[in-house]
């Protein structure tokens, strides 16, 4: 017994020698035939990225190429996601489509990638960096903007509105809060009573800032003492919304958003929230994937591509157009695999 | 300590002894486990591989049928591929240096934390503030590096001395208020992570660009013959200090004592209230050290990053033999663990498996793993 174990270690030894001294020869690999393309999202439960991940599948298939779809093991932590984009460039990928969860952290992981001649392409968030084919990305400021004179409109221009920021270091959450701030101080009669308050990466967490944000605000008759919230994205939206439902005062107040999701839309509907800005992630998988397949194949490709958003409202949700972005048919992509 | 009791018939034959001693405590067993799962990976990824491009394969002979191309020259397209290449292929990459080197640099974090947990366990105490810790560690590295006047060099020692503060501090409010160290340091863990959120005002600090960013960057092709990256190196230098520390020093044997039977060693003149506090503070410098090579890989002080480490770090502990009950535990077992740990990790996903596949995985490893020991702990006596 004792010897078998011993005959077994070295043989894998012996296996593991011989194969590092053939990684000499393998290092000018044959570039392959058919392209495998990583696409990295910053995490899997959102129903934000599973409306990426249906785009990316939509453009494989279109593309006839093959893609795995791998996210952090932690939602949300910088760290597991370096973990991911190294794993992926030791499997010799052809390409990696990546959501950065930070605008530094992930550089040198990146420039490792491009230094192994993997190209990558940045989508929803940026990257401080010029080494990557393309961006794709929606214009957060811009959408941060929109939501910013939605939101002034509604309340013609005068009134006291609060924002609770999701977290630090997220380019695209950041860019749409100072869209925001920025839009609604051309607004003179409104005033901003709160803006450095965090959401955190989970709706729980969201809720609990929530409620710790709202408290002060409350008058004696059950009402809030501002006007208007704006949240940046989905988790903090639903977060707000469930303490706001939680203390009656869902649709006593101004609410507008970003994303979308099954109980926002809902909330729309019921006219608990007065308008959601939308990206389009389906779209943005599918170009992020697109630009890379394009890139391989040796075409040019643009430095920035923008993938729009737009206000959805109780007006206009049953508009095509708008139903689309609010709910994203990402099922019909991510069963037929 | 029962894996140095022999019983009579072993002392008989102590060759047979000395080779079971070697079995159980040199970590055999475990090198053996760790290669098994490796190996898995490296079949399994071939494995994949050739069946993908199989289906390729088929999915492109079906298509060219329907275009009505003759079967001779549907199969010399020049667009099939020989399957079992690629799959040689994809085994090789994952025993290429290149992937040991990745192994070798996730898992240095892990390891290095991990050192100061197997003294805590064996002493048969636990510390779950050393996530928060790492995160303190990258914030005031990040931090100082900001100030004018820090070296990349004092900023890191500061750094680890902060964080051995901190263990320090823990070591002491077990000792004196006789609380039990899970409550002292899961409150440790809260306070140090609010502190780490507090210096940096909640948000990451991005730090200017110095030679501690390249402790585990992975090597270029002029720094080949330091083999592996030296964030690495320190790590192994560290454990071959502390295996020793462990093995050799009157306070290594001190700790087992403590963690076998903590009224016995006072009554045999153990100064408990002292080891233990030096134990702490030795978990809190190494977790600081974890800190400084999270830091060398983020570029940035993040306090949230290494959430919930704590928890990795304790698996590393326990698959590599350590007893939550105290008085058992390696260093090289614990090193072993936490690449058992990396390469699951690293094999899933370089398989491209979705994540909850691999978190089940993971889990019943550790399980598995755990409940072995114990059946080869039962057997000898």
């Amino acid at each position: 017994m004792r010897k078998l174990f011993v005959i077994f270690a070295y043989s894998l030894l012996l296996i593991c020698l011989s194969s590092c001294g053939q990684q000499q020869g393998e290092s000018d690999e044959d570039t392959p035939k058919r392209l495998t393309i990583a696409v990295i999202p910053k995490g899997t439960t959102h129903v934000f990225w599973k409306s990426v991940h249906a785009g990316a599948v939509k453009a494989a298939q279109e593309l006839n190429v093959e893609i795995i779809w791998k996210g952090p093991l932690k939602e949300d932590d910088r760290e597991s996601q370096i973990k991911v984009v190294e794993d992926l460039i030791t499997s010799r990928v052809s390409g990696i489509v990546l959501a950065p969860l930070d605008d530094t952290a992930l550089r040198p992981v990146v420039n490792d990638a491009v230094q192994n001649n993997i190209p990558v392409v940045i989508i929803d968030s940026g990257l401080k960096s010029d080494k990557q084919i393309s961006f794709v990305a929606t214009d957060n400021y811009e959408g941060g903007r929109k939501a910013g004179h939605h939101l002034a409109q509604l309340l013609d221009g005068k009134g006291k509105v609060v924002m609770l920021r999701y977290q630090e270091g997220s380019a695209s959450t950041m860019n749409r809060e100072q869209g925001f701030l920025d839009s609604v101080k051309e607004y003179p009669d409104i005033e901003v009573v709160s803006s450095n308050q965090y959401g955190g990466a989970t709706t729980e967490s969201a809720y609990t800032a929530s409620e710790n944000l709202l408290g002060p605000l409350r008058t004696s008759e059950g009402r809030l003492s501002v006007d208007g919230i704006f949240c940046p994205n989905e988790s903090t939206v639903f977060g707000m919304l469930r303490a706001l439902q939680d203390s009656g005062l869902a649709g006593k107040v101004t609410y507008v958003g970003f994303d979308s999701s099954e109980m926002l839309v809902k909330a729309v509907r019921n006219g608990e929230i007065h308008g959601l800005v939308l990206q389009d992630p389906i779209i943005m998988g599918y170009l992020g994937v697109k630009t890379m397949v394009h890139h391989l194949r040796g075409e040019q490709v643009e430095k920035r591509i923008d993938t729009g958003s737009k206000v959805a409202t109780p007006e206009n949700m049953d508009d095509p157009v708008i139903k689309d972005l609010l709910e994203p048919d990402y099922q019909k992509w991510l069963k037929e695999k | 300590m029962n894996t140095d009791q022999l019983s009579p018939r072993d002392l008989t034959n102590q060759k047979a002894a000395i080779f079971r001693n070697l079995l159980t405590q040199s970590g055999f067993k475990l090198l053996m486990a760790l290669l098994c799962i490796y190996f898995f990976f490296v079949f399994a990824l071939g494995l994949q591989q050739v069946v993908k491009t199989k289906q390729a394969n088929q999915e492109l002979l079906s298509k060219l049928e329907e275009e009505d191309i003759p079967e001779r020259e549907r199969l010399q397209d020049s667009r099939l591929e020989d399957p079992w290449h690629k799959g040689l292929q994809a085994s090789q990459r994952f025993v290429s240096s290149r992937n040991l080197e990745t192994i070798a640099r996730q898992t240095t974090i892990v390891g290095m934390a991990a050192l100061g947990m197997t003294l805590v366990i064996i002493s048969a105490g636990i510390d779950l503030s050393v996530g928060s810790i790492v995160a303190l560690g990258t914030v005031v590295i990040a931090w100082l590096l900001n100030k004018n006047g820090f070296s990349p060099l004092l900023a890191a020692i500061l750094a680890v001395a902060a964080c051995g503060t901190c263990g320090f501090i823990s070591g002491i409010l077990i000792t004196n208020l006789r609380v039990v160290p899970f409550i002292v340091t899961l409150g440790m863990m809260l306070f140090i992570r609010g502190a780490a959120k507090g210096l940096s005002n909640e948000q990451k600090i991005d730090a200017p660009d110095t030679w501690l960013n390249e402790l585990l960057a992975s090597l270029g092709q002029d720094q080949k013959w330091m083999l592996i990256p030296s964030g690495v190196w320190i790590l192994i230098i560290m454990a071959v200090m502390v295996a020793v520390l462990l093995r050799y020093t009157r306070l290594g044997r001190h700790i087992f004592a403590i963690g076998s039977n903590e009224q016995t060693a006072r009554l045999c003149g153990v100064a408990v209230v002292r080891v233990k506090v030096i134990i702490y503070s030795l978990c809190g410098v190494f977790a600081g050290l974890a800190g400084l090579m999270q830091f060398s890989r983020l570029t940035v002080g993040d306090p949230t990053v290494a959430i919930g480490l704590e928890l990795d770090v304790i698996a590393a502990v326990v698959i590599g033999g350590g007893s939550l009950a105290g008085g058992e535990g390696s260093i090289l077992g614990s090193l072993i663990g936490a690449l058992i740990l990396t390469v699951i990790a690293s094999g899933c996903s370089q398989m491209g498996l979705p994540n909850w596949v691999q978190e089940i995985i993971t889990g019943a490893i550790i399980i598995v793993a755990v409940a072995l020991d114990r059946l080869r702990h039962r057997r000898p006596t």
